[in-house]
């Protein structure tokens, strides 16, 4: 009967390799699911937030007297009530939920209110009243780097507003320049981007006599909003349940914990009743902790061959008025440069300094965006002194499979020579680079970025990083509990894909369970890129727990040895026998017929990895993914427009286990990208955001969007789960000089401050042309 | 953000709607597509308690070669091939304003009237609070140009441009009976960015006439903005001409979102009837614009610049225009 079947190009599985549609599509498409704002609890009160006019003010006295009173306000609340500092890193504990003492930024929150409609709350707003005195405003970091009069919070080096300082040193930096033929020094300002998801930020909280607390929301991390809660509001974490719904788009902006998270929690506790905070787009804007404002230099030493000799990198990095992640990001800014190129030798200082804005903190390739964005141009200018092809000299460079870089990450799979050789290929490159008529251009950036962070962030207890639990009972279906979060990018479906391969089942009998603290076991969230290799190992090791006690069973009815059996699709059979076989169904009451349902635990953990030196867990990740884009772009020289024709994506992700996830990831981070290095910009006048709205802050039209081919051409991981690794946040970070890249083939100016907006580029060009020197068109 | 409760008045005819407009003077709008409005509303900007929509008045609806009428929804206008299609650069206006959702409901009126805006103006009440409002708004400065005069907001629709270049009419109705002005003359350069029109604040732009004359004529409009959907004009150029023979007969430059009002160029274009028009005489004439404007940094681009594409636009407008005997850049 059984033909033998070619070679499957996705590879061995049945689902896995495949492009498998969301689990939760149908629900999405049809408007049927449920995120926290489609929650309604009986009783339910709405909050609301007053929030801080003022940049920098010490609060002297609140008045909250003529609010409380007004008829249908419950309650208000202010700072000194639940104080306790938090922050999403343990070691950098200064946010509170609510102002205490002063206000820090134009958006800082100063009360809640708690009334009985949304109008009432907002009336209640205004009849709160503050006497303050205005301090002075820090809004540049490079005047907050420097001892200031009023620091923004504890003083920080020598009096300044610094809150992070980072020096790492590797090698001889100082020798390798002495030596080098080539050298380039690149300066590159990076506005602030925010993450600006689809769905707004939302609480629903529900304090009950119980003594419980209940607390829907819209987060990546439900276990750090529970740690949180639990710190604040001075209740026990088991008495505290966090309920994450659908959640839409989150790319960092919620992943850390939130203030109106705990402001919303708070309101209920002082109630008694259900809370619903749901923030506007502007307030939004404010809470921000989107990509840090950033100035950096890279200076780049290269001999006479096209190796690489040193990296000299420093970086300024705004931080906003609260910690957030910012002691990663300040790490990130200078070793996210290591791949994916070798480098003996590295040097970078790199400092975050508060300043009277909204909190920087983490967005979608994390740290690594605008240190990529400095090197990949730099390597652009390097190769054009050295008369070296931009591929060529990348391709010298190339980390090997299996090594060390020079501040100790272990480099284990790496495709990163495949993606150079499929977008050269594709992209017809070396038929375009330097030929293509003047005011088009092509353009090559590459990329490297951690596949889950190796750092938990709470070391205590110590337990694993992911673990999912599966339960299946008579009926045959699968259920999965796991405090993943999807938040959009497909955790779901693959999780039930991996339990469905592992068990042969077809992918509707697995049903996850909506993350709840009652009962999904802890995964740390969705953040560093984590989540596939994380719980993807986790998620396969119950599911073999349950197999092998289903291929038991089934040796029992089939009286052969467990050792003889394979799972086939619904069903095991025997390997080389496979006409003689029991169905799943059959296995499986079998296997119940002691135990009654099956249970079983998977979990997942990083081994140590990293160096002994302070830092030396920053950046360290089970694997890294790689990437190299060509971009191809028309510029109107005149008007200074860019159009980006083509992006031709290359990425290294490992086995891309769910094929159209990976490519909606992939042109997700690139429009993501373009927005960053075209257009968007949190637009400030001092410590004022001048465009806190969707229609003022510039992400790209639909229609500005490129054709993507994606080349997905990574190799398995030796420890991913199925071969592998992230790709979420990676396949953004070549797309910036990728594109910058191309305009400069296109019309021979480099872009030193992003965004590169039309008018900014139409100077670069004129100035370019008042020198007198052309590009292409002379040639 | 929250609409504040406001009363909604449906009348049947203009006069009804303009009666209710008296009774409420100083505390109505006149609601169209309410696509600029509403959001201005919920931003509370100048709120008023009475709205008075137009959409239920028959006289108001229409199109037609010739007459548009002034609730003409922008996605009707769009894809009314024989009279969009039969006025050069219209259906190019009207297919770059905001998105296609926005215009499914905002209307020709609607977009004549528009609302000037201005980063200073167009914010929340917190946001404006926080820096103690602005001339056009609760407040007593004006933020782009320090001081207590004039108020810089910029007239950002896209129609009027266009429009103005085909010598377009509007029929006006006020309490003293019904007018017909030039389109143009809706908007006043010499008044500042507070008002949005010359007509009293009772009135209502009833429908737009456009003359047979206008058919004949070559025309485009051109839009500059960072987004090819969604954004106001950053600068809007309309040109339209007629040539006779390679002569021009009639020329006619028109520019948006740039000042407080859209602006004619009559005084630079008249003295080209009857001339060819040559490379050398689009730059002149193309310079002479770019001289002549005076944007204020309250968008998203830098006024320089926008001063600068006015040129790059004019000229490349009437390039592609200009039968190519004559032009030849």
């Amino acid at each position: 009967m059984a033909s033998p079947t070619p070679p499957s190009p996705t590879g061995p599985f049945r689902l896995l390799g495949h492009r498998i549609p969301y689990v939760e599509g149908p629900l999405k498409v049809t408007g049927r699911a449920e995120y926290t704002d489609d929650l309604r609890r009986p009783g339910m009160l709405v909050g609301k937030l007053l929030r801080s006019p003022w940049p920098h003010a010490r609060l002297l006295s609140i008045d909250t007297r003529r609010a409380r009173a007004m008829p249908g306000v419950v309650t208000v609340l202010t700072g000194e009530r639940y104080p306790t500092p938090f922050g999403v890193l343990p070691i950098t504990h200064d946010e509170t939920a609510i102002a205490v003492g002063k206000a820090r930024y134009i958006g800082d929150i100063l009360a809640a209110v708690a009334a009985v409609d949304e109008l009432t709350a907002e009336r209640a707003l205004t009849a709160i009243e503050f006497h303050i005195e205005p301090l002075p405003e820090y809004a540049d970091p490079r005047v907050g780097a420097e001892p200031v009069a009023e620091p923004i919070h504890a003083p920080g080096l020598r009096g300044s507003n610094v809150q992070k300082e980072v020096v790492q040193h590797f090698g001889d930096v100082d020798a390798a320049f002495a030596q080098a033929a080539f050298t380039a020094r690149v300066r590159c300002r990076f506005a602030g981007v925010t993450h600006a998801f689809t769905e707004p930020l939302v609480t629903l909280a529900e304090a009950t006599p119980d003594g419980r607390l209940t607390v829907y929301s819209a987060t990546q991390v439900p276990h750090y909003l529970h740690r949180t809660l639990s710190e604040v509001l001075h209740l026990p974490m088991h008495r505290i349940r966090v309920v994450k719904p659908e959640v839409g788009g989150g790319f960092g902006g919620k992943s850390d914990p939130l203030p109106h998270e705990i402001a919303c929690a708070a309101l209920s506790l002082e109630t008694g009743r259900p809370v619903k905070m749901l923030l506007d787009r502007e307030e939004i804007f404010y809470t921000n902790h989107g990509r840090h404002p950033t100035e950096n230099v890279v200076r780049i030493a290269m001999d006479r061959d096209g190796h690489l000799l040193a990296y000299d990198i420093e970086a300024l990095l705004e931080g906003g008025a609260w910690s957030s992640f910012g002691t990663v990001t300040t790490y990130y800014n200078g070793v996210l440069a290591m791949g994916p190129y070798r480098v003996p030798n590295f040097r970078y200082r790199g400092r975050r300094v508060y300043t009277n804005r909204p909190p920087s903190g983490a967005m979608r390739a994390h740290g690594g965006t605008n240190i990529r964005y400095s090197i990949e141009v730099a390597l652009d200018e390097l190769a054009e002194h050295a008369q070296l092809d931009p591929f060529d000299l990348r391709s010298r460079n190339a980390l090997p499979p299996c090594s060390t870089t020079i501040n100790q990450f272990r480099i284990t799979s790496t495709s990163f020579l495949r993606c150079l050789d499929a977008a050269r290929r594709a992209s017809e490159w070396d038929t375009k680079f330097r030929c293509l008529p003047y005011g088009r251009g092509v353009g090559l950036g590459c990329g490297f970025y951690i596949s889950g962070s190796n750092s938990p962030i709470h070391f205590t207890p110590v337990m694993p990083q992911s673990t999912v639990h599966l339960k299946i009972d008579m009926d045959g279906g699968i259920t999965v509990h796991s405090m993943q979060a999807d938040i959009g990018q497909g955790s779901n479906t693959l999780l039930a894909a991996i339990v469905a391969e592992v068990l042969g089942a077809d992918l509707d009998r697995v049903h996850v369970q909506r993350v709840d603290s009652d009962v999904s076991p802890i995964d740390i969230g969705s953040y560093s890129s984590r989540v596939t290799f994380m719980m993807g190992n986790a998620a396969r090791r119950a599911a073999e727990e349950i197999r092998a006690r289903l291929v038991n069973a089934a040796a029992e009815l089939l009286r052969r040895p467990p050792s003889e059996l394979r799972v086939g699709h619904e069903r095991i059979e025997v390997a080389d026998q496979p006409q003689v076989a029991v169905s799943f169904l059959d296995a499986l009451h079998k296997a119940m017929e002691n135990s009654g349902a099956l249970t079983a635990s998977g979990s997942f953990s990083t081994q140590k990895l990293g160096g002994d030196f302070k830092g030396a867990r920053a950046g360290t990740a089970p694997a890294y993914s790689f990437a190299a884009y060509v971009a191809q772009v028309r510029v109107d020289s005149e008007t200074g427009m860019v159009t980006v024709e083509k992006v031709w994506a290359a990425f290294d992700c490992g086995r891309a286990l769910n094929r159209l996830a990976v490519e909606g990831q992939i042109e997700g981070a690139i429009h993501m990208g373009l927005g960053q290095l075209l257009s968007e910009t949190m637009n400030y006048r001092a410590s004022r955001l001048m465009n806190p709205a969707l229609l003022d802050y510039k992400i790209l039209a639909p229609d500005q969007m490129p054709e993507v081919e994606v080349l997905l051409v990574g190799e398995d991981d030796p420890e991913g789960p199925f071969g592998a690794k992230e790709a979420g946040e990676g396949p953004l970070v070549a797309t910036l000089p990728a594109v910058a890249n191309a305009i400069y083939d296109a019309v021979g100016v480099r872009c030193r401050e992003l965004p590169v907006t039309p008018d900014r580029l139409e100077r670069l060009v004129r100035a370019r042309r008042a020198e007198g020197y052309a590009w292409k068109e002379d040639r | 953000m929250h609409l504040d409760p406001f009363e909604l008045h449906q009348p049947a005819t203009v006069d009804e709607a303009l009666c209710i407009y008296r009774d409420h003077a100083g505390d109505a709008d006149y609601l169209a597509g309410g696509t600029d409005l509403l959001p201005n509303y919920k931003m509370h900007l100048n709120l008023r308690r009475h709205l008075i929509a137009l959409g239920g008045i028959p006289e108001l609806g229409g199109i037609a070669l010739g007459r548009l009428g002034s609730m003409t929804r922008l996605a009707d206008l769009e894809g009314s091939g024989p009279v969009a299609g039969a006025y050069p650069g219209v259906a190019e206006a009207v297919a770059e304003v905001a998105t296609p959702l926005v215009r499914a409901s905002g209307t020709v009126g609607g977009n004549l009237m528009l609302e000037t805006r201005c980063f200073f103006f167009n914010q929340s009440r917190f946001w404006r609070a926080s820096l103690g409002y602005c001339l056009k708004a609760e407040g007593a400065v004006c933020h782009v140009v320090p001081q207590k005069e004039k108020c810089y907001a910029t007239f950002s629709g896209d129609l009027a441009p266009a429009l103005a270049v085909l010598d377009a009419e509007v029929e006006v109705a006020t309490d003293r009976g019904r007018t017909r002005i030039p389109l143009i003359d809706l908007y006043d350069l010499r008044g500042d960015g507070i008002r949005r029109h010359t007509l009293p604040p009772s009135a209502i732009v009833v429908a737009v006439h456009l003359p047979p004359i206008a058919r004949q004529r070559l025309g485009t409009y051109r839009k500059l903005r960072i987004r090819p959907a969604f954004d106001f004009p950053e600068l809007g150029v309309a040109v339209a001409v007629r040539f006779e023979g390679s002569s021009v007969a009639e020329l006619r430059v028109a520019v948006g979102g740039l000042e407080t009002a859209p602006r004619r160029f009559d005084e630079l274009t008249d003295p080209l009837a009857g001339q060819q028009l040559t490379e050398e005489r689009i730059r002149e004439l193309a310079g002479a614009i770019t001289r002549s404007v005076r944007p204020v940094y309250n968008t998203f681009l830098p006024p320089d610049y926008r001063r600068r594409m006015t040129g790059v636009f004019v000229r490349r407008a009437l390039v592609d225009l200009a039968p190519a005997s004559s032009a030849a850049a």
